[in-house]
């Protein structure tokens, strides 16, 4: 046997010893976990462990040194590996920046690749919409009842409706991301609002497709890299300069192929857009003639895919617009290892754990006074809303979006 | 994406955190970056100021007495820095270094004295609390969480040790033992020692508890109340006049439950300092951070210096880098308290000690170059002892006014500063003054830019 043959049938060996070798891009993330010095800190800030306790969530510091050092038996980590809610909080605190929200990842794809069977149940549904409509909610049936749904939307929070815009010449592509698609299209109409009101030359995917996260955090590596590669496809035919997006989780997931496939454009969430592309003091003239001047006391959520997964300024971004609006008064919350338990995938299969999670910030947003609760995120938005719905709140909760859009003047 | 404003703190420990206060206090606009958590968050949230002196085992009795001998021997240790200054007259070089301790001493105690972490203890005496392995160790200030006034004063003092069912942290049997041992040969109280566990389930089961789980638990309304009725037959039985219980007294109510748990038991009541990932350490940084943003300052967590710009004779600008975004930010003046090796202010590997964001000097305890030593060579076999390990002697050597100096003896840059664990010149291992120099080198460089940011306007 030469050697070329020899690795061969090494190669050839792999499924049965159920390993799958790293790809190159994995390697940093290994590599991260060998500089963890043990030392437990992000076991104190980790909001899972906060919400259930050790024993049921072995936390971030096991996640580093134990659950990533038992290849090839990953599966022995199933009934934990599922329950990370992705927030990245432990790799931000982290003295050494270990990466453990991809360890987690990283884990979760092995699993899926050698027991299927540990895999929760509870990911059949959503896998079946990504592989046969390449979209993370299943599209209306029909298309009549979805706009009409549309139309119910806008008329209760009082926003306008523009047409859809759909141009190959466009320099702006703006990507809604899924659930703002086809279940928040309040979010997704505001969007389109706030760039329409200011002249931006935008367009939106001929047919939208998902970005590939939420098969990532599934451990289908394959579905993440077919939408992936799907959605650079597009975005390179359409040669837009620039991506935004209203969405936390698409916002650093297309930062992140964008790097990865060299799409040579960034993609930012549409407040970075706000501020940077059309600016404070233009936003500011342009409210003074809001037709809402009404007082209202607001709280913050921040996003974990923006603050942790992207850059904690775009946060800073939303409360410097937030100042510019009429009549908003803004108190924050003091929430800091924050996570609406939305993230991870965690509520399609443990929504006792999600809903666990979410409960930290409950009290902190009640604590702040506020009459509404206002974040950037489609998912955080609904996660969020539920849970102070079922806790009997009278606390309301906006898209971020939708309500900067609901306080701009009419368009002459 | 570009910011600007007056101070750029890199480094969110203690150094970094009192150097930012001090200078938003006078109302500078001070943004601080910080890429991961600090050694501060890590430590037992007891501040040192100097314990021993280096391959000394007895401990110095006050702070006062430690510096006059460290002055005196180390002219170039990060506290003897304020001292030498050509402005200080030689023979006040003592009252000086004395002064400056004694002031940032202060300073901490006054600030902190409302947030969860107030501190009692004073610069004119060392305080010896007891850690959760039953030993001593030497320090200045502590949380009010963690002193007792009269546990080792008290003729007729006795003490329990509390641990709790399921949490591996702390065995109150080995810290009982080792402590009255302790007691026993100095022939000082307390003479009676006792332990007890006690049962708790912040998540319903009694086992794989964490600090963190129990100090969350007893901020809860009723926790206490249950933990007192727990308490009340083993403090009968062994007659306690004090209770030290592992460091989880509360995150945010810690001094709330000692004054209640006193109260309902009618002893003196005090966390012992423990290991990492230690809830006080988080409490300290907690409170840290909330008096700097009180003061005005503004933080931006997990970002990371990763180069900078030069104009002349100053740093212009530096890079920073969030996971998915890069931001440039410039500043008048910058404070270097990045840490040492755990906070990444330090690279240490076969190729040298190196300070990855401006390139800077680095030098060992010999103060040579430390650019091409092998680290493994600058490290004690025995992990913790009075001779320390060399390797964290290694670091930067500044000026009087605390900035960074190059291979000439000069000023790398007029506006950079540092502070912290980043210095060269001391071992806060053996010394235990790693606490104390950062908030004193952190307090000093801030004074040094709020005096050059006067000066060039």
């Amino acid at each position: 046997m030469n050697e070329d043959e020899a690795y061969e049938y090494v190669k050839g060996t792999l499924k049965k010893e159920r390993i799958v070798p790293y790809q190159p891009y994995e390697l940093e993330v290994v590599k991260s976990v060998e500089s963890c010095i043990n030392c437990g800190l992000c076991i104190n800030h980790c909001p899972v462990v906060a919400a259930v306790g050790l024993n049921r969530f072995s936390g971030p510091r096991s996640i580093a040194v134990e659950l990533s050092r038992s290849p090839p038996e990953f599966w022995s980590t199933a009934d934990t590996i599922y329950l990370c809610t992705g927030c990245g909080t432990c790799r931000e605190v982290c003295p050494k920046n270990v990466d453990i929200p991809e360890v987690v990842n990283l884990i979760r794809a092995r699993i899926f690749e050698h027991r299927p069977d540990l895999v929760p149940k509870g990911f059949s549904m959503i896998r079946e919409v990504l592989t046969e409509h390449n979209l993370a909610f299943e599209p209306w049936a029909d298309l009549e009842e979805k706009a009409e749904s549309r139309d119910m939307r806008l008329e209760k929070l009082g926003l306008p409706y523009v047409e859809d815009r759909r141009t190959d010449t466009a320099r702006v592509l703006f990507y809604p991301g899924c659930q703002a698609e086809e279940r928040a299209q309040e979010v997704r109409e505001a969007g389109k609002v706030i760039l329409d009101y200011f002249d931006i030359d935008y367009t939106l995917l001929d047919e939208m497709s998902c970005c590939g996260l939420p098969a990532k955090l599934i451990g289908d590596n394959k579905t993440s890299r077919l939408l992936a590669e799907k959605m650079t496809e597009k975005v390179k035919k359409l040669g837009a300069e620039i991506v935004v997006t209203t969405c936390a989780g698409c916002t650093s997931n297309l930062s992140d192929l964008s790097h990865h496939y060299e799409w040579g454009i960034p993609t930012v969430h549409l407040l970075e857009f706000l501020v940077e592309m059309i600016g404070l003091e233009r936003l500011r003239e342009v409210m003074d003639h809001s037709p809402r001047q009404e007082q209202v006391h607001v709280t913050v959520h921040d996003p974990c895919h923006l603050i942790r997964h992207t850059s904690r300024q775009i946060m800073d971004h939303a409360l410097d617009i937030l100042r510019q609006l009429p009549g908003v008064r803004v108190t924050e919350s003091n929430a800091i290892d924050s996570c609406c338990g939305g993230g991870g995938m965690v509520s399609y299969h443990s929504g006792d754990v999600a809903n666990a999670v979410v409960r930290e910030n409950l009290e902190a947003i009640h604590k702040t006074g506020a009459k509404k609760l206002v974040t950037p995120c489609p998912l955080c938005t609904a996660q969020i809303e539920s849970n102070l719905f079922k806790a009997g709140s009278s606390v309301e909760v906006d898209d971020l979006t939708v309500f900067i859009a609901q306080r701009l003047p009419k368009k002459r | 994406m570009n910011l600007e404003c007056d101070v750029l703190i890199i480094g969110g420990g203690m150094a970094g955190l009192v150097a930012g206060t001090v200078s938003a206090k006078k109302g500078l606009n001070t943004l601080l970056l910080r890429r991961g958590q600090s050694a501060t968050a890590n430590s037992s949230g007891a501040i040192d100021i100097i314990g021993y002196m280096p391959e000394v085992s007895e401990p110095f009795s006050s702070p006062k007495e430690g510096l006059s001998t460290i002055a005196g021997l180390y002219p170039l240790h990060p506290y003897s820095i304020v001292g030498y200054s050509d402005m200080v007259d030689p023979d006040r070089v003592v009252d000086e270094i004395a002064g400056r301790v004694r002031e940032t001493v202060n300073w901490l105690k006054k600030n902190l004295r409302k947030t969860v972490s107030p501190l009692k203890g004073s610069f004119n005496h060392n305080i010896h609390p007891i850690t959760i392995l039953g030993t001593t160790k030497p320090t200045c200030l502590i949380q009010e969480t963690m002193y007792s006034e009269s546990l080792q004063k008290d003729d007729d003092s006795a003490l329990l040790f509390v641990g709790f069912s399921g949490h591996p942290d702390f065995n109150p049997s080995v810290a009982a033992k080792t402590y009255l041992e302790d007691r026993l040969s100095f022939g000082e109280p307390p003479r009676k020692v006792g332990r007890c566990i006690l049962e708790t389930a912040p998540f319903g089961k009694s086992y794989n508890i964490s600090s963190i789980e129990i100090a969350r638990h007893l901020d809860h309304e009723t926790s206490i109340q249950d933990l007192a009725n727990q308490l009340k037959r083993p403090v009968e039985q062994i007659g306690a006049s004090h209770v030290a219980v592992p460091p989880v007294l509360g995150l945010k109510k810690a001094v709330e439950n000692k004054l209640r748990l006193e109260e309902l038991l009618g002893v003196e009541v005090f966390e012992l300092l423990g290991f990492p990932p230690s809830v006080p350490g988080l409490r300290l940084q907690m409170a840290l951070e909330s008096i700097f943003r009180k003061s005005g300052g503004k933080m931006l967590v997990g970002h990371e210096a990763v180069s900078y710009t030069r104009a002349e004779d100053r740093v212009s600008g530096v890079l920073v880098r969030a996971p998915r975004r890069e931001i440039q930010i410039d500043a008048r003046a910058y404070v270097l308290a990045t840490g040492k090796f755990i906070g990444g202010g330090l690279n240490g590997d076969e190729n040298g000690i190196r300070e990855p964001v401006f390139d800077l000097m680095t030098v060992t305890r010999e103060y040579h170059s430390a650019e091409g030593i092998l680290p493994t060579r600058f490290t004690n076999r025995i992990a913790i002892s009075p001779l320390g390990q060399p390797v964290y002697s290694c670091g930067l050597t500044v000026d009087p006014y605390f900035r960074p100096v190059g291979e000439d003896g000069l000023e790398w840059a007029s506006n950079l500063f540092a502070a912290g664990s980043i210095l060269a010149g001391y071992d806060y291992s053996s010394e235990k003054s790693g606490l104390g120099v950062a908030a004193v080198s952190g307090y000093s460089a801030a004074k040094n830019v709020l005096d050059y940011i006067g000066e060039v306007t």
